[in-house]
C-alpha cells in the first residue's frame, strides 16, 4: 500500500517536476532545456576499515542487492536523494548532468564520521561506542550527497556564516530526503538530522534537531547539545572551520518554521524556494546569513507570489531567528 | 623550568568538525609516560610549517594541536605522518593508557 502510495506521488510529482523544470529553464537560460533527467548512475566501494580511497568496488547500478547492509543503505540512500532532486526540482544529479554517485562504506577503524570529499561520499562504521555505522540515517546520506549539489550551485566557502548555510542546505535537503520517503508532512516529520547514528547507550535523539537546535542530546559523555536556535546565541569559535556545524543551527530552525507555518510536504513548498535560491546562481560563495535570508525571501515571492503565504512565512520565519530585515 | 632533569611538555589534541560537529580534546603530560625519550623523538620530527595544504572537504574533522607553547591546524586529510603518529598515540595514551 505504502509502495503504491509512494509511486503515485513520485509520478505526479514528475509530472510537475518537468514543469518546475520548464519554468526554470526559462530563467536560466536555453542550454537547459537540452538536457536529460537520467537514472542514477551508483557505485559502491568498500575501503575495508583502510582510509584508502576509493576502495574495492562491490555495488554498481542494477547489481543485485548486497548482503552487506551498509552497502545496501548508501546505494538505497543515493537513490532516494537522486529521486528527490530529480522528480521533484527536476535536477540532473548533483551536477545536474548527471553525474555518477561514488560511494564508499567502511572507512577507516572506528571511524566515527561520514564526508564528501569533492567527488564522493565515505561513510566510517562508527566507534560501536557512541557511534554505530553513519549509512543507518537517510537523512545523512541526503547530507553528503547535497555537499555535492552544494558544490556545484552556490559553492560556499566552507567557513563561518556561509560555510553554516553550506551546512544547513545540507541538512534541510538531508531531512527532506527522509520525510519524502516516509511520506511525512512538515507537522508529522521529526526534523532530526542522524536519528539512529547514536548507539543505545546515548542520550539522545540525532546529531541535530531542526525544530529546536540545542536540544537533539544531552548525554553524560558527549555533553548537550551546542546548537544555538537563533542570532542572540550566534557562536563564535575558531574549530570546526568556524562553527559551521554549530551555527547552522539558526537557518536550520528558519527552513523548519516556514516549512510548519505553510504546512503540508516540506519539500515541495520550502524546499522548492530553498532549492530555487541555491541554484539559481545568484549567491555569492561568501554570501552571510542576511543575504542568505533575502534571497530566500525573494525566491519565495519569484515563485509564489509577493505577500503570498509562503512568501510571508519564510519572511517571518528569518524574523523570529533574528535575521529579519 | 625548575632545573630538574627531565623536561615536561604537555600535548593537547583538540578534534572539532566531523558532521556530528562534536569536539574532543585528548591531553598528554610526556614526562608522565612510560618512554618520554620516544615521544621526544617524534615530536623533533614535526614539521610546523607544512608544504601542502589540501583544500577543504565538507564534513572532514578538524585537528588543533599544541606541543608546548607550539600550535598547528590540520584538515584531518593532512594528518600524516608523524603528525598522524603522534594523534594516534596521544589517543591511545589517553584512551587505553594500559598499552602505553
Amino acid at each position: 500500500m505504502a509502495h503504491v502510495a509512494q509511486a503515485a506521488r513520485e509520478s505526479l510529482a514528475m509530472d510537475e517536476s518537468i514543469r518546475h523544470d520548464r519554468a526554470v529553464a526559462g530563467q536560466q537560460g536555453p542550454q537547459r532545456g537540452a538536457r536529460r533527467l537520467e537514472p542514477p548512475a551508483r557505485s559502491i566501494f568498500d575501503a575495508e576499515r583502510t582510509e584508502t580511497l576509493p576502495g574495492v568496488l562491490v555495488r554498481s547500478e542494477g547489481d543485485e542487492p548486497s548482503p552487506d547492509i551498509a552497502v545496501a543503505e548508501a546505494y538505497d540512500g543515493f537513490g532516494h536523494t537522486h529521486a528527490l532532486f530529480r522528480e521533484v526540482y527536476g535536477r540532473a544529479s548533483i551536477d545536474d548532468n548527471n553525474l555518477p554517485l561514488l560511494g564508499t562504506v567502511h572507512f577507516g577503524r572506528d571511524y566515527e564520521n561520514a564526508f564528501w570529499d569533492g567527488g564522493r561520499m565515505v561513510f566510517g562504521d562508527g566507534d560501536g561506542m557512541v557511534f554505530g555505522r553513519f549509512t543507518a540515517s537517510l537523512s545523512v546520506i541526503g547530507h553528503e550527497l547535497v555537499h555535492g549539489v552544494t558544490q556545484y550551485t552556490a559553492n560556499l566557502i566552507y567557513r563561518g556564516q556561509s560555510g553554516a548555510l553550506n551546512e544547513s542546505i545540507s541538512d534541510v535537503f538531508g531531512a527532506l530526503v527522509e520525510q519524502r520517503v516516509l511520506g511525512h508532512t512538515a507537522a508529522d516529520a521529526s526534523w532530526i538530522i542522524g536519528a539512529g547514528l547514536f548507539t543505545d547507550r546515548v542520550e539522545g535523539l540525532g546529531l541535530r534537531s531542526m525544530k529546536a537546535p540545542g536540544t537533539a542530546y544531552d548525554d553524560d559523555v558527549l555533553g548537550k547539545d551546542p546548537q544555538p536556535a537563533s542570532m542572540e546565541d550566534y557562536i563564535d569559535t575558531v574549530g570546526d572551520n568556524g562553527g559551521v556545524h554549530l551555527n547552522s543551527g539558526i537557518p536550520n530552525r528558519a527552513f523548519y518554521l516556514a516549512a510548519t507555518a505553510i504546512g503540508g510536504e516540506a519539500w515541495s513548498s520550502t524546499g522548492q524556494i530553498w532549492y530555487d535560491t541555491v541554484s539559481r546562481g545568484t549567491l555569492p560563495a561568501s554570501c552571510d546569513f542576511p543575504a542568505f535570508a533575502r534571497a530566500t525571501e525573494a525566491a519565495a515571492a519569484d515563485r509564489f507570489g509577493s505577500d503570498s503565504i509562503e512568501h510571508v512565512a519564510v519572511t517571518e520565519a528569518w524574523a523570529t531567528v533574528g535575521l529579519g530585515l | 623550568m625548575t632545573g630538574d632533569a627531565t623536561p615536561v611538555m604537555k600535548i593537547t589534541v583538540t578534534r572539532s568538525g566531523g558532521i556530528a560537529g562534536l569536539t574532543r580534546e585528548w591531553v598528554v603530560r610526556v614526562e608522565e609516560q612510560g618512554d618520554p625519550d620516544s615521544w621526544f623523538r617524534l615530536v623533533e620530527q614535526l614539521s610546523w610549517q607544512p608544504r601542502h595544504r589540501s583544500p577543504v572537504q565538507p564534513d572532514r574533522f578538524v585537528y588543533r594541536i599544541r606541543v608546548s607553547r607550539r600550535r598547528i591546524t590540520l584538515p584531518e586529510q593532512d594528518l600524516t605522518g608523524p603528525w598522524r603518529q603522534l594523534v594516534d598515540r596521544v589517543r591511545d595514551a589517553v584512551d587505553q593508557p594500559e598499552k602505553d
